[in-house]
């Protein structure tokens, strides 16, 4: 997949503003494979929404989204499994962990679908950011920044063309921040993806290729 | 892993509820159609000579004797052309004396007078490879009343201190049999070649009493006494009124055979619709459990789904276990079905010692179309209520 991009697109719950002033919404964009985008956003202006739209689990938007020239609202289940395992990956903000299973289990429950990476690997990105001590405890027992951290872990072990991140340091205090971002570059650079990340402020000083105001 | 995350919420009372409700129904379902095969042999006892569906008519005898007790051409019209009989055949009785002894290694122990009756080949439906009389052959196939047999056995052979006989064992008797008429005399070697319970006279193959009323009572009017009628329905209304304005009569004891076998397969029917609507329920009970498991664990399906687990992957934790239950359902309802039959079937052997075992095979094929049937319901219900957690 190289490119992902949304024509004309608005949530359908926009429909009735005509107050839009977005460099995304309403607008001709292309996401490219290989760059970095940071999408900028105040709150209420559909920044979560863009996420699931792109990923597919919500339609209710005007306009069209293709990846590829594709239009995302003709994909099939398979496709859309398919997709989701081996193409795109999403970090949500809201995490979307299982608070029953372990740090490590969580992560695993991915990795066992996709066959990505190696254990070593994980255990070394546990180390990096800090929470290898927790790798066996209960997820719901962990503090959300520590939570945020997992789930960046478990988005990283499966290949992908893109990479959404929806406000992945909330939770984080810079230096913190500042490795989980490292670690995210490393991954995405290593397999010439895109990243799409999104804020509501608070970011991380990177290399963005296009900033765009939601 | 995903069993660990998608067992949450699984309430054992509820499931017990199913299992129970499902095994009970199961296993009436398939003991009604146990039984009703089990026990009908006894009553329609159509242990190879005449089914069930036939009757035998006779005329009334008389106290004055002066009607004829013979059927007539006309009589046999009509009876043919009544809506409830299917085909008619006739009975044709010896026109000549007939002697048989039996022994044993040719000495000869037992010996009487008695007569011949034939009917059509196609009523006897026992074993016809031995049923057949060829021209100029001394081997006559007989086939006798099983209750000749039990006179013997159980009056004879009992007060006499005579050992018993079998049905296998009397084939092998000697029996010699001695025709006389028109001046012709001709010894013949019997052979027994089967027992009936319904027809009680000796039969011999329709070829050979055509042959040998010709050889030795030409002249003598072979006008039938008695007949035999297909018939669709035994229990049929018509034929009891027929059979009362005709002055005939009817084997009674056939009727109520009849009869008896009609209640059964409706007692039986009605049992095994209590048994599917038990298993209906409990299906029901099933899925109401697992949509409520799915519910509670719609959250987690849905992630499950977000990362990219397929719906059929998500469903499958589910539908093994569902369908691991039925399984065993099916196979608790199988050993208790024979653990049931074992105990019933010793009470029916005790009454009914020549009854014969019939294959439980039905009842495994019913059980598992069963287990087939709920199981793949099951599985398609489950696939549609993932879906639709899919769908958002």
């Amino acid at each position: 997949m190289q490119t992902i991009r949304l024509e004309n697109t608005f949530p359908e719950v926009f429909a009735n503003r005509n107050d839009l002033t977005s460099e995304v919404w309403q607008q001709d964009v292309t996401f490219e494979k290989g760059h970095l985008y940071l999408v900028e956003a105040s709150s209420g202006t559909g920044k979560s929404s863009l996420c699931s739209f792109i990923y597919g689990y919500r339609q209710d938007y005007q306009g069209m989204i293709s990846f590829d020239g594709q239009n995302i609202r003709n994909l099939k289940v398979s496709e859309w499994t398919r997709l989701r395992q081996r193409h795109l990956s999403l970090m949500w903000q809201e995490l979307r962990l299982f608070p029953e299973l372990t740090a490590m289990e969580n992560v695993l429950i991915k990795n066992r679908l996709t066959g990505f990476k190696g254990k070593k690997e994980i255990r070394r990105w546990f180390e990096e950011l800090g929470i290898a001590d927790k790798e066996q405890s209960r997820l719901g027992l962990m503090s959300f920044g520590q939570q945020q951290r997992v789930a960046m872990i478990r988005a990283l072990v499966q290949p992908f063309d893109f990479l959404l991140v929806d406000e992945p340091i909330s939770h984080l205090d810079d230096q913190n921040a500042r490795l989980m971002a490292d670690i995210m570059m490393e991954e995405a650079t290593r397999q010439g993806a895109g990243v799409i990340v999104t804020s509501i402020g608070k970011h991380v000083e990177m290399n963005y290729d296009r900033i765009l105001k939601l | 892993m995903i069993w660990k995350l998608l067992r949450q919420h699984i309430s054992a009372l509820q499931l017990l509820g199913f299992f129970v409700a499902n095994l009970f129904g199961m296993l009436i379902v398939l003991l009604a159609l146990q039984f009703y095969r089990d026990v009908k042999p006894i009553f329609s006892q159509d242990d190879g000579i005449i089914n069930n569906d036939y009757l035998i008519l006779s005329k009334r005898i008389s106290t004055m004797g002066l009607t004829s007790s013979s059927f007539s051409q006309r009589e046999l019209d009509d009876l043919r052309e009544q809506p409830f009989t299917k085909s008619i055949g006739t009975f044709t009785a010896s026109q000549y004396k007939v002697a048989c002894s039996m022994g044993i290694e040719g000495v000869a122990n037992f010996g009487t007078q008695m007569y011949f009756e034939s009917v059509p080949d196609r009523y006897v439906d026992t074993d016809r490879s031995q049923w057949h009389y060829e021209e100029g052959s001394d081997l006559v196939p007989i086939i006798l009343p099983r209750s000749y047999l039990a006179i013997y056995n159980f009056g004879f052979a009992q007060s006499r201190s005579l050992p018993k006989i079998s049905e296998s064992v009397i084939s092998m008797l000697d029996m010699v049999v001695v025709l006389r008429g028109n001046g012709n005399e001709r010894r013949m070697r019997g052979k027994i070649v089967g027992f009936t319970n319904r027809l009680q006279t000796i039969l011999v193959p329709e070829s050979f009493m055509t042959w040998s009323n010709r050889e030795f009572a030409p002249d003598s009017d072979t006008s039938p006494t008695r007949l035999i009628c297909e018939v669709g329905n035994p229990t049929d209304d018509r034929i009891t009124k027929y059979v009362n304005e005709h002055g005939l009569e009817i084997d009674e004891d056939k009727l109520k055979a009849g009869k008896t076998t009609y209640f059964l397969k409706v007692m039986s029917g009605i049992v095994m619709a209590i048994g599917l609507l038990i298993s209906v329920l409990s299906f029901f009970i099933l899925m109401l459990s697992i949509y409520l498991l799915v519910q509670k664990n719609t959250q987690k399906l849905q992630n499950l789904l977000l990362i990219g687990y397929s719906p059929r992957r998500v469903s499958l934790p589910y539908q093994l276990l569902t369908i691991g239950m039925n399984l065993v359902v099916l196979l608790l309802a199988i050993v208790l079905l024979w653990w049931v039959r074992s105990y019933y079937m010793e009470l029916l052997w005790a009454m009914f010692p020549s009854m014969q075992e019939s294959s439980m095979i039905p009842a495994y094929i019913l059980g598992g179309v069963l287990f087939l049937a709920v199981s793949i319901l099951n599985a398609i219900a489950i696939r549609r209520k993932v879906m639709t957690i899919w769908r958002g």
